[in-house]
């Protein structure tokens, strides 16, 4: 029986691997993809874990990081490259040592245009390139963190059609829940967001999805439970049953449609996303439509579990961004991709949690992946990876495109 | 600015320790002699530590310094003259955060004030953490009952229960604990 509650309640909590902290407080932000983190704080996946869960909604992911790196926050719903940027110093904080606890979910972001765009007939990436590099006006592109995955889909989407991002366009930083409030003021021209603010702005009619994240890298590696090294090494039970715990959540809401239904309801609650459900329940089913008339179901839509490949941290999956902050200037040197990889990634603590709750695991710790512009990435040559891109700015100075 | 409720048993000593509270910088409320009404004075001042001084901390101001901490948690200074380590063991466990014995030197109170801050906050936290663990404890066994009782009523499995009582939980927004609790109060109208 896949069953997620031990079968001798309270007897194994006051055992050895006790939880050293009982209340911890986490940061999520208003994204579809918060969905384990907030299913496992409120339907009972903690307390036999001996833990409770305190959900702290953030307004921007600046925010979050200061909450993260200062202790106000015990872990968070996190972005992939925030947790690298944080540890190697990029950015607004100093350089503090971070952990990946595991992976939240794969896939479910997308990049809009305006419907001004859509109105010139802006609506394929071919028409776009030709817009950029004919119009006299430089659009504006949103993303949600200077170093966060939004840029990098962004920029590598931008890139593989012929779009420099630095150059060719302006890019702004804007919370995800904001994005439509701009995109209508006509303040940006597109954006690249996680849903459900992608599904919303077509259906409130503002434009289209031109691109979606898994169109770019499927099952690519996206928001991550992150939290400093330093809370790890304190709490190590904690954080080993914080993983048992929202990993158990992210199982439970994949195994039937109905599950995800209400989890699409949870979400919309006020607490959470407050969203209507219109916006966030299609695309959680992997129902997409992209505001030019074209529906689809996609093969590669948001996954929070998939019987754990979702969740393995993979040492390929934390290189990738260091790869990509490389390429894009915001790393002047290369870093010891793998030996920071190695640091962050907390797979031996994300085996032991799977293992014990019965989520199989991989015994690699890399991957291999077919990106949109038909390039691999195994993890096995990341300096010659980021080398390897026709359109980059690795003799960028990072201060400019640190800038908050 | 720190404030500061001050309370002493003997009117010269006030004169003298406000004297030095307010050269050291700090906002200070008077309460002449060991007052009935502590805890309710407490919350109107509001202050960020009680400051007690007394020559002989005697059972009544124990007992107040316990309906103090239990009801309107602050951090607790006592200033006596009193040596017994029984008497101060008692104190502490009383709740007080910092006990020192003999005068009061004006120079000393910014430290002590800062200990006993930092303690209070510290056994604040883990007051926190231990009711946190009380409070996962009370709601597992709830949520344990409401989903013996719909294994009855519904005749069904312990993984069944609960995916029944999360999805019901999750469509109306709520938390499993509160789903769990409709539960137990329907069963027992229906007895």
């Amino acid at each position: 029986m896949n069953n997620d509650t031990p079968t001798t309640p309270l007897a194994w909590v006051n055992g050895s691997d006790a939880p050293e902290k009982h209340s911890l407080d986490i940061g999520f932000m208003a994204l579809s993809d918060c969905a384990s983190v907030v299913v496992a704080a409120t339907q009972g996946f903690a307390q036999p874990y001996g833990l409770s869960l305190n959900l702290k909604r953030q307004s921007s992911w600046a925010g979050l990081r200061d909450k993260l790196v200062s202790g106000e926050l015990d872990a968070a719903h996190s972005l992939y490259g925030l947790i690298y940027a944080v540890h190697l110093g990029i950015g607004g904080t100093g350089a503090t040592d971070m952990a990946v606890l595991m992976g939240l979910n794969q896939n479910g972001q997308g990049i809009n245009l305006s419907a001004a765009l859509q109105r010139q007939r802006v609506t394929r990436p071919e028409a776009l390139e030709h817009f950029v590099h004919q119009s006299r006006t430089k659009l504006t592109f949103a993303q949600t963190f200077p170093t966060g995955t939004h840029a990098m889909w962004l920029y590598y989407w931008l890139a593989s059609q012929g779009i420099h991002p630095l150059h060719d366009v302006n890019s702004v930083v804007v919370p995800p829940a904001q994005m439509l409030a701009h995109l209508q003021a006509g303040r940006i021209d597109g954006f690249c967001v996680g849903e459900p603010w992608s599904a919303d702005a077509v259906e409130q009619g503002q434009g289209i999805t031109l691109a979606t994240s898994q169109s770019i890298w499927p099952d690519h590696p996206e928001k991550v439970l992150g939290c400093t090294r330093a809370f790890v090494e304190q709490y190590p039970n904690t954080a080993r049953a914080l993983v048992k715990a929202i990993l158990a959540a992210s199982r439970f809401i994949e195994q039937s449609p109905e599950n995800r239904r209400s989890t699409a309801q949870l979400l919309s609650g006020q607490a959470y996303l407050d969203t209507p459900l219109n916006s966030i329940e299609p695309r959680l089913l992997g129902d997409y439509h992209d505001g030019l008339g074209n529906h689809w179901h996609d093969p590669h839509a948001l996954r929070l579990h998939d019987n754990g490949r979702a969740n393995l941290p993979y040492l390929s999956d934390g290189m990738w961004f260091m790869t990509q902050f490389r390429r894009w200037g915001l790393l002047r040197e290369d870093p010891d991709y793998l030996g920071v990889a190695r640091q962050v990634q907390q797979l031996a603590l994300y085996r032991d949690a799977a293992t014990a709750i019965g989520v199989p695991c991989s015994e690699q710790n890399m991957r291999r992946s077919q990106l949109i512009d038909g390039s691999y990435w195994d993890g096995s040559d990341p300096a010659g990876y980021a080398r390897s891109f026709a359109l980059h700015a690795l003799a960028q100075t990072p201060a400019a495109l640190a800038r908050r | 600015m720190l404030r500061i409720l001050l309370i002493d048993d003997t009117e010269k000593k006030v004169g003298r320790l406000k004297a030095a509270l307010v050269e050291a910088g700090f906002e200070v409320i008077e309460a002449s002699g060991l007052i009935i009404d502590l805890p309710a004075r407490v919350e109107t001042v509001r202050p960020d530590v009680v400051l007690i001084d007394t020559e002989s901390p005697g059972r009544d101001v124990m007992e107040q310094v316990i309906l103090v901490s239990r009801d309107q948690p602050r951090p607790i200074v006592m200033f006596t003259d009193e040596h017994d380590p029984s008497v101060m063991r008692q104190a502490i466990q009383a709740g007080v955060s910092a006990y020192i014995v003999e005068g009061i030197h004006a120079a000393r109170l910014q430290p002590i004030l800062d200990v006993a801050m930092a303690r209070f906050e510290s056994d604040q936290a883990l007051k926190a953490q231990l009711q946190a663990r009380d409070q996962q404890l009370a709601e597992r066994k709830r949520i344990e009952l409401a989903k013996g009782l719909l294994m009855k009523m519904k005749d069904c499995n312990e993984e069944q229960a609960y995916t029944l009582m999360r999805r019901q939980a999750m469509s109306k927004q709520q938390k499993l604990i509160q789903v769990a609790e409709q539960i137990i109060a329907m069963s027992d109208l229906l007895g």
